[in-house]
């Protein structure tokens, strides 16, 4: 290990690098230092807006700080396909406060906007460094801070049984993955994924090389929610306060698979393993392949029956992690690239969705699939962005989800050598056929909205959250037409950062 | 690498190894002891007395923030000490990181103490 002192100027360099998750630990802090005030009820708006030009000072800092930085051998990294997620998951956190702004959180608001605002500092240390022990740290902070946030309506028996859920599942998982990673550790002697990536050759095929993979795949495989362990997703989506869910839902889950693609493809880089039943070899690859046509198959199945709308999106979104673990499965840098994007897609589609459902829940007391009767009626606005999200979600062009899903399958039907029998075929059939499923579960939900007959006559009031709802709506329906405006940087960065890493990942 | 059959072998010892006297009692016990169940051979011994009274009795919850808190400052004791020992070995910069830790720890304490999270009710 190499030496950890640091200088002063050593110091006021890392601050600087770290200089946007800094300053939102400072506007959480100074966000719980006004709400201990007796007045704290009459500050909400104030503290929305502290927290939020927080949101916007960080995501500025990243914006105009543009140098590169590699700290503390990989604890801390700066590079552009880093900044371009960091760049996201404010985002999604900007989205999320304002959703929260008319949240029926009453109690404590000052502490709820701390806690997302932790959240995300957490996910966005996800997202800037390359050691084990820093991701497990950052997913653990962002984890805790998402338990507490979930069980947040004191007063509701289902947001206490999914906070609940969420914690001890989560705590199961936490403990898989940090199992698995000191096995990593064990075998490989070293935190940093790139140092990894040279060891991790001479460990291929150590069986407790393996094993720390497996584990820690079970732990990445609770954090994404994916089947076999996506127990606890429908209930947190359902039980918890609707921007909280859109917070699980996009920001953990982007931060989420960014890591999950970065640990795999630069530590276990070696260990990629065969899916082909003729050829065989162990490795995560299998594993993914797995987990993806379990969530695809579960995920959309289960979706068929449900009468929540909320629940409804959990189970898409077990599907979704599903499509993306199977991008995963093409373990080349195209098919992580389309993934990356995809991801970013989504988070944007699902949290879009979920504000619809917010205002939805608040106006007419529930998110039942009856509670959307006649929406078209009484807020066509509204509808018409559900139907954007939806559609996208179900993969329909021109929207950004058809082109996320058709790229990243494509890509991992490429990904097999011309000529020989492309391995992940079967998968890629069977995601296409279910996704053919997924599109009834959306139309019914669309259909609740624009056909049958509204059971509330009540014009939803217009709310301050809409224009933000129409936003996403309007980004969905122009990052379908011209996907290059995200798709460009994020292949430039992640080219650049091939480049960059010393031994580029293993071609299959 | 060639050390785990070894383990497989220790592994398959050790689950054998306590199965061998369970059954041996087992089988002792169904071809000599006949089985006379009274109050006091049931009775559960060597696990101290019978309880009295159901276990489900309310704490206050108070109890756990208390807790919670003084874990936190439990804790951070351990990093103090280190930091102590090490005290005149160590640049400038440490030192402001550490106070920087020391005032996180300290509005936290602030904002228990406002919450009232100290009083005892």
């Amino acid at each position: 290990m190499k030496s950890l002192d640091l200088d002063l100027l050593g110091y006021l360099h890392l601050l600087k690098v770290l200089a946007p998750e800094a300053i939102l630990v400072v506007t959480a802090l100074v966000v719980l230092g006004f709400g201990l005030s007796s007045s704290a009820e009459r500050m909400r708006p104030l503290l929305t807006r502290l927290t939020l030009l927080g949101c916007l000072a960080a995501g500025a800092f990243l914006l105009i700080y543009p140098e590169n930085a590699f700290l503390q051998n990989g604890m801390v990294v700066l590079d552009p396909i880093g900044r371009i997620f960091k760049l996201a998951i404010l985002g999604l956190s900007f989205i999320t406060v304002i959703l929260s702004a008319a949240s029926p959180v009453r109690r404590h608001f000052a502490e709820y906007l701390a806690l997302i605002l932790f959240s995300t500092v957490g996910m966005m240390l996800l997202a800037g460094t390359e050691d084990l022990l820093m991701i497990f740290i950052a997913l653990e902070l962002t984890s805790i801070s998402l338990y507490v946030l979930t069980a947040y309506h004191k007063r509701s028996a289902a947001s206490a049984e999914a906070g609940l859920k969420y914690f001890l599942i989560g705590g199961v998982s936490a403990a898989f993955l940090l199992f698995g990673l000191s096995f990593v550790y064990g075998v490989a002697g070293t935190m940093s994924l790139r140092e990894l990536a040279v060891i991790a050759p001479h460990l291929a095929n150590d069986p407790l090389m393996l094993a720390g993979i497996v584990l820690t795949l079970v732990g990445f495989g609770f954090k994404v929610a994916a089947v076999p362990f996506h127990l606890w997703a429908p209930d947190v989506y359902e039980g918890a306060p609707t921007p909280t869910a859109a917070l699980v839902a996009s920001g953990s889950k982007v931060a989420g698979f960014f890591i999950l693609a970065k640990l795999l493809a630069i530590g276990f880089g070696s260990s990629v393993g065969m899916a082909d039943w003729s050829q065989f070899r162990p490795g995560w690859l299998p594993i993914l392949a797995i987990m993806a046509a379990l969530s695809i198959v579960l995920g959309n199945l289960a979706a068929l029956v449900q009468s929540n709308v909320k629940r409804l999106l959990a189970y898409s979104a077990i599907a979704h992690s599903g499509y993306m673990l199977l991008g995963l499965t093409s373990a080349n840098v195209p098919g992580f690239t389309a993934v990356l994007f995809y991801v970013l897609v989504y988070a944007v589609t699902t949290v879009g969705a979920f504000g619809v459902v917010s205002i939805v829940e608040r106006r007419r007391g529930g998110s039942q699939l009856q509670d959307f009767d006649g929406l078209y009626k009484t807020s066509p606005g509204l509808s018409l962005s559900l139907l954007v999200f939806l559609t996208s979600l179900a993969g329909i062009p021109p929207f950004a989800g058809f082109f996320g899903k058709f790229y990243m399958f494509s890509e991992t039907l490429a990904a097999s050598a011309p000529g020989t029998n492309p391995g992940m075929l079967w998968l890629v059939i069977l995601a296409i056929a279910l996704n053919a499923v997924s599109l009834y579960y959306y139309l019914v939900v669309l259909k609740h909205v624009f056909v049958a007959k509204p059971a509330h006559e009540i014009r939803l009031k217009a709310v301050a959250c809409a224009p933000v709802i129409g936003a996403l709506a309007l980004a969905v329906l122009l990052l379908g037409i011209f996907p290059n405006v995200l798709l460009e940087p994020i292949s430039n960065a992640v080219t650049a950062y091939t480049k960059e890493i010393a031994k580029p990942m293993q071609a299959r | 690498m060639t050390d785990y059959p070894l383990l497989v072998i220790f592994l398959a010892i050790a689950i054998v190894f306590p199965l061998i006297p369970l059954a041996l009692a087992w089988a002792w016990a169904f071809f000599f002891s006949p089985a006379k169940p009274g109050k006091d051979k049931g009775a559960i011994y060597e696990c101290g007395i019978e309880s009295t009274g159901a276990a489900h009795i309310q704490f206050q919850s108070h109890y756990y923030l208390y807790a919670l808190v003084f874990l936190i400052f439990d804790v951070e004791t351990v990093f103090l000490l280190p930091f102590a020992a090490a005290f005149l070995k160590l640049p400038l910069a440490a030192f402001f990181a550490l106070m920087i830790f020391l005032l996180l720890l300290v509005e936290g304490l602030v904002w228990a103490w406002a919450k009232g999270i100290l009083q005892w009710k």
